[in-house]
């Protein structure tokens, strides 16, 4: 084992991500910037959709011809199947070697952990590695909106249901939302509100002392119910799906909206007009957020240079990696950079910068069980439509998760 | 798999002569030949039919065997697979999410079969009854549901059952707000809504079965039972259906398993939500085996699937050949 990559000789690395669009010239990016500090390393990249590489890497990785590194969709399904059938390699001596441990805030670093005997996620031995880069759940407003409305930026939940009162009573729509493909952004950005970073990490990572209640889950659901009771949701969310409903808030329909960073897409003048809170706890004064790197890198256990790659994967970690990242308006993590001077860009570094020093990331709800997305959306679409109670929402995610982990 | 066997019949006829007249004479030649050469000639025929019988075989019917393998496992795709006997096949029943598939499946079958059906006979015995200039192209209009990509076929209808998409600003123009709906969104009216598309698309299919159906069927019997006092009504219970009675079963078979495989409507329309309220088996079937990943289940749903496929075309077929 040895971080010495000049002197690994000529060295083809294949490499399957399911980056595109600003993701893609990133990654672009850092394979040109490290074969150009590696002359002897050539990398081949090759980009598949989400959801066909998450659904075929499992298949891929156990073909001669498959790739040496690839992104993995962090959780049970897609890394934890991978590392359970031993078709990528155990990272510690990578980790102790590059201080992985040190420079990963843990809450990063569990994302991407088991134990070895494959029960226990979210701590043991690393199996992937996070970039540094992150992607989060928070609070987008349009700034124009607020300033017409004379409205003040909120800083915290209090601050936000006030302004949404303020926003109703001017005729606006508080919060751009829509429930037609089910929709957990608003649910799990509000959970991480109210639940605290240890509890709701335990949950996901399969503790059965932690139930759906401790995690905040009953609050989030019952403050979501009210708000849609209050005619605080985009009218008619219950049709509409996410893509409309993101079109029409880009369009200024809604002034608040909880949302994955990435997903609205902004550039030009939308920079400036749009700007992204992470809201402190409801009780205390750190920060947690739903927040985990766009993806976990896995390296094949069949690759014959494991060094390169493990040098690669630590590349995609590094200070260059963050800087690049916010040069192209993506969310740096951890490392502080440089970011561009426009409003929604701050916003955002503020927030991974806040979460990197709190150590406050938690990871996405529905990690816990490979069906948890599904009774998620499922409950939220029945909570909203008054079929189920919070307190019967937090029992059908225990339910779930227990039958998981029961096996 | 139809396209397989039509390979395998095409060549065992060309190697009697082609057509059904020149296969009669060639009969009649042989029939002063040995067994030998008749027997050399069957194995000819099994020859020219092998490469379709091999591919039949390797693309259908050895993943159907390994499907039913998988489905007495749990199985995540990679780590070893847990012999779990017929579990996955009891949590149809036990599962209340899987088990609703199988009602919302039975709400569709109306949709998909049954009004299509009726509607379809229903035009078909106007359109036959008299014969107006014109007609051709509203057979055309009604079939192209039947030649549009489904996923078009879906989002069309979604943006039609927008909130504030056509059907609703209509039910608004006319002033009748208070029947306006999230159709998609609503846990009482998204199945409904989705069932409908799937009218949409196979009623234009069944009318054109039926039309052409009802045009062989001979003049003579609509002349008898008019001869006799029939009305229309009369005329197509007498004499219509029951000339029919084939075109329905191809149609029944066809929309009824189309019902039970609904997958891409559902998915691009609603991915089965309001809760569960337009899960289809398809969709639960495509979740356990790509989403989760837990193969053994969604082999189960499948074979489950085939079985009702093939029981409900071969309860159709005997019915409808009963005198």
């Amino acid at each position: 084992m040895s971080d010495d990559v000049a002197a690994a000789g000529d060295v083809t690395l294949k490499l399957s991500d399911f980056w595109s669009a600003a993701e893609e010239e990133w990654i672009v990016s850092l394979i040109d910037q490290f074969e150009t500090k590696y002359p002897n390393v050539t990398i081949e990249r090759t980009r598949e959709d989400w959801g066909q590489l998450t659904s075929t890497l499992n298949l891929q990785m156990q073909d001669a011809g498959g790739p040496d590194i690839a992104t993995a969709n962090n959780g049970w399904s897609s890394l934890g199947t991978l590392a359970k059938g031993n078709l990528v390699l155990n990272l510690d001596a990578y980790a102790e070697l590059y201080g992985w441990n040190e420079t990963v805030p843990t809450t990063i670093a569990r994302q991407n952990k088991f134990t070895t005997d494959f029960k226990t996620i979210g701590e043991g031995s690393w199996f992937g590695t996070p970039q540094a880069r992150a992607s989060l759940i928070g609070v987008y407003y349009n700034a124009d909106l607020l300033d017409q409305l004379g409205i003040d930026v909120p800083e915290t939940l209090d601050e936000l249901e006030t302004a949404a009162a303020a926003v109703k009573a001017a005729g606006e729509v508080p919060f751009s939302y829509s429930g037609l493909d089910g929709n957990t952004a608003a649910l799990l950005g509000l959970q991480a509100i109210y639940g605290t970073e240890g509890d709701i990490n335990d949950f996901v990572y399969g503790d059965p002392d932690v139930t759906a209640a401790d995690t905040g889950l009953t609050d989030a659901a019952t403050t979501l119910q009210e708000w849609s009771t209050k005619g605080w949701l985009t009218p008619n969310f219950e049709g509409i799906d996410y893509q409309t409903s993101l079109a029409d808030y880009l369009d200024g329909k809604g002034v608040f909206r909880f949302d994955y960073t990435g997903s609205l897409g902004l550039s030009g003048d939308q920079l400036n007009q749009f700007g992204y809170i992470q809201l402190p706890q409801a009780a205390g004064d750190t920060t947690v957020g739903v927040g985990a790197a766009p993806g976990a890198m896995v390296i094949s256990a069949k690759y014959e240079h494991p060094d390169v790659a493990a040098a690669f994967l630590d590349f995609l970690m590094s200070e260059e990696a963050s800087q690049t990242a916010a040069d192209l308006g993506l969310v740096p993590a951890l490392h502080e950079v440089e970011t561009p001077d426009v409003r929604s860009q701050q916003g955002e570094a503020a927030a991974t910068a806040t979460l990197d020093a709190d150590d406050g990331y938690v990871p996405y709800f529905d990690w816990a069980s490979p069906t948890m997305l599904d009774v998620l959306s499922q409950n939220t679409q029945l909570l909203l439509a008054g079929r189920t109670t919070p307190a019967d929402f937090s029992t059908a995610v225990d339910a779930d998760r227990d039958a998981f982990l029961a096996g | 798999m139809s396209i397989t066997q039509a390979g395998a019949a095409v060549s065992l006829e060309t190697d009697d002569g082609g057509s059904a007249a020149t296969g009669a004479i060639i009969t009649r030649y042989r029939k002063g030949r040995t067994s030998h050469a008749r027997r050399r000639a069957r194995m000819a025929g099994l020859l020219f039919a092998a490469p379709g019988l091999l591919i039949y075989g390797v693309v259908v019917l050895w993943p159907l065997v390994q499907s039913l393998q998988y489905s007495f496992y749990e199985w995540d795709g990679i780590t070893a697979a847990v012999w779990v006997g017929f579990d996955n096949y009891l949590s149809f029943f036990t599962d209340p999410v899987l088990r609703s598939t199988l009602g919302n499946v039975l709400v569709l079958i109306v949709f998909f079969a049954v009004l299509p059906i009726a509607l379809g006979l229903l035009s078909a015995a106007l359109i036959t009854a008299g014969k107006r200039p014109g007609m051709a192209i509203y057979r055309w209009i009604f079939f192209l549901p039947q030649v549009l990509t489904s996923v078009v076929i879906a989002l069309l209808f979604k943006r039609m059952y927008a909130p504030e998409g056509p059907i609703n600003e209509a039910l608004r123009a006319v002033g009748l707000d208070a029947l306006t709906k999230n159709w998609l969104g609503d846990f009482t009216w998204a199945l409904p809504a989705v069932g409908l598309i799937g009218t949409w698309v196979t009623f234009g299919f069944c009318m054109v079965l039926f039309i052409a159906g009802a045009s062989s069927i001979a003049p003579e019997l609509y002349e008898a039972a008019r001869m006799d006092g029939a009305g229309p009504v009369r005329e197509f219970f007498a004499v219509t259906l029951p000339g029919l009675r084939g075109q329905i079963a191809v149609a029944l078979t066809l929309t009824i398993t189309a019902a039970l495989r609904a997958f891409d409507l559902i998915w691009i329309t609603t991915r089965g939500g309001p809760g569960t309220s337009t899960l289809t088996p398809a969709v639960a079937l495509y979740k356990a085996a790509f989403v989760n990943p837990d193969v053994g289940q969604a082999a189960a749903i499948g074979v489950v699937m085939a079985i009702l496929c093939l029981v409900i075309a071969v309860v159709i077929t005997r019915v409808s050949e009963k005198e």
